[in-house]
């Protein structure tokens, strides 16, 4: 059968489904079609519910012919990393310590965009407890690019960054602690926001560090993510640190052109120790923003290597407390590359963990002083294209320590100081790797990142080239 | 802000209640390093009025300008 309804962007299919130019029914069958063709090859899924997303489709469109349209998403089928809690359903976590966690409540943000009236497609694979960079999962297996089948998709939204660049699903959620929205998105080339530290509910979300933990979602373009963004965000009683800043019109900024924008450029860092490729993808994004009108302005940052430091002391004593029940009574359930991970918060000492938590509010002070001329930033997601999995495989890879170590290096300052980040698609290497370059912007201005980042989209072509099957 | 050796680190790990063997103690050595080195400049150089919480406050105001 066709797959061609699973081609389209969410904003297309959305329409198409509320003008009953499609059913919600077909639209689901384009993409379970898509699924039986790529998931051997991919493993983006951890489970497919094909019949129960068929019948919901079937209601949906019965629903639609009686007049009543759930939301913006009315028969949408989605799926999303298997982190976020749904009552009654496993929620592995990628772990083999939940693999039968059945949840017991709904997180805040699967929840509203179920009430928009999304469908559920399944649930999507993911690094062990959202802890790796790579897609790697030594329970579950590797996830696979699906431009490259031998190259790493990202982590830890593996399977959110495959399954949408194949087109299994319009658009996933991921999160994002250390770069697992972005990195997925950059070397699977689609979209990805990662959000400012509170924009996004996190309740019911697996949790691995609270002071960093972002929810965010991965997709086929910026005007996706606003819409997406735009049915999550706000406040919620149930996360005490969900912001109640006001809410911006995301869908309106991804109308408005980019002219006038200020941009700044580092001059460091961000623009140092690039892969040849990612350097010249850098030069085009930013010939391309110009040529649209946006005002390109040279940078300097305060260090980053510091805020890199901070944000790893952080991560690795959070997500060590979150585990150290399972850590004493179950070490030997962990894959060993998350076992070690974990086992380096235990050596960090307290008084350090709080001074990596104290000095966050300067940190930030600092970097607000530092861009007060431009209204983002754009840098590399990575300094380089997809590695292969082999030479990220911690334990059979003798430099893969390092590779990781590199891939992460962008991505980790921008979570401590909880700023907003839009990974796009902003070219391919002559391999045929894509490479997304990020857009970080002031603490709850998503909309500034996603008005960029549609504009880039208007003008290029990079977001919508589709994966072909080997 | 000094990174702690593999026999720190095996001190510090039995006091969390997670006792490590000592191949793990110099592979956490090893691997934290890095972080303590590169977050050495700060520590013990904040003033005294600064929380954890005080993150909020900046961030609001980034809101607010």
């Amino acid at each position: 059968m066709s797959s061609e309804a699973a081609l389209m962007s969410l904003v297309a299919v959305t329409e198409a489904i509320a003008a009953k130019r499609l059913s919600s029914y077909e639209v689901t069958r384009s993409c379970l079609h898509r699924i039986a063709q790529w998931q051997p090859r991919l493993n983006a899924f951890m489970a497919v519910e094909a019949e129960a997303a068929l019948n919901a489709a079937h209601e949906a469109d019965a629903a639609l012919a009686k007049g009543k349209i759930a939301g913006p998403l009315h028969g949408v089928p989605l799926a999303h990393k298997d982190m976020y809690y749904e009552a009654g359903k496993v929620v592995t976590c990628g772990s083999l310590i939940r693999r039968d966690f059945v949840a017991s409540t709904t997180s805040t943000a699967l929840r509203r965009l179920k009430d928009a009236g999304s469908i559920r497609l399944g649930s999507l694979q993911m690094a062990e407890f959202a802890y790796g960079p790579t897609g790697h999962n030594s329970h579950y297996g590797a996830v696979h690019n699906p431009f490259a089948p031998d190259h790493v998709t990202g982590g830890s939204s593996s399977g959110s960054g495959s399954a949408v660049a194949a087109r299994l699903t319009f658009a996933a959620l991921g999160s994002d602690t250390g770069g697992s929205v972005r990195m997925p998105a950059h070397f699977c080339g689609v979209t990805g926001l990662k959000t400012t530290y509170g924009r996004v509910s996190r309740a019911g979300a697996m949790p691995l560090s609270q002071s960093l933990d972002t929810v965010g979602p991965l997709a086929r373009s910026a005007q996706d993510c606003a819409l997406l963004l735009g049915l999550m965000a706000g406040p919620d009683p149930e996360d005490p640190t969900a912001s109640d800043a006001p809410v911006q019109d995301y869908m309106a900024a991804a109308r408005e052109p980019v002219r006038g924008v200020r941009i700044g450029v580092p001059s460091t860092f961000y623009v140092d120790d690039l892969d040849a490729e990612v350097a010249r993808i850098l030069d085009g994004t930013i010939a391309v923003l110009k040529r649209e009108g946006a005002e390109i302005i040279p940078v300097e940052l305060p260090d980053q290597r510091q805020l890199t430091a901070a944000c790893q002391i952080v991560l690795a004593v959070e997500a060590a407390a979150f585990h150290k029940r399972w850590l004493i009574e179950r070490p030997q359930d962990y894959g060993a590359q998350v076992l070690m991970r974990l086992q380096n918060g235990l050596a960090i000492p307290g008084v350090s963990y709080l001074e990596a938590m104290r000095w966050r509010a300067q940190a930030l002070a600092a970097h607000v002083a530092a861009t007060a001329g431009v209204d983002a930033i754009i840098a590399p997601v990575a300094p380089v294209a997809a590695p292969t999995i082999a030479e990220s495989d911690v334990g059979n890879s003798a430099g893969a320590e390092g590779v990781i170590q590199r891939l992460t290096r962008f991505t980790r300052p921008i979570n401590y100081l909880g700023l907003p980040s839009l990974a796009i698609p902003a070219g391919f290497t002559d391999g045929g790797l894509p490479v997304g370059m990020q857009l970080i912007g002031r603490s709850f201005d998503e909309a500034t990142l996603l008005r960029i980042g549609a504009a880039f989209q208007r003008a290029t072509d990079f977001h919508e080239r589709v994966p072909k099957l080997p | 802000m000094m990174r702690p050796s593999a026999k720190e680190v095996t001190a510090m790990a039995e006091v969390a209640g997670v006792p490590v063997n000592a191949e793990a103690a110099t592979r956490i050595a090893n691997s934290i390093g890095p972080a303590f080195d590169g977050f050495a400049p700060i520590a013990g150089t904040l003033p005294f009025d600064i929380e954890p919480a005080s993150f909020l406050l900046v961030q609001a105001a980034e809101v607010q300008s």
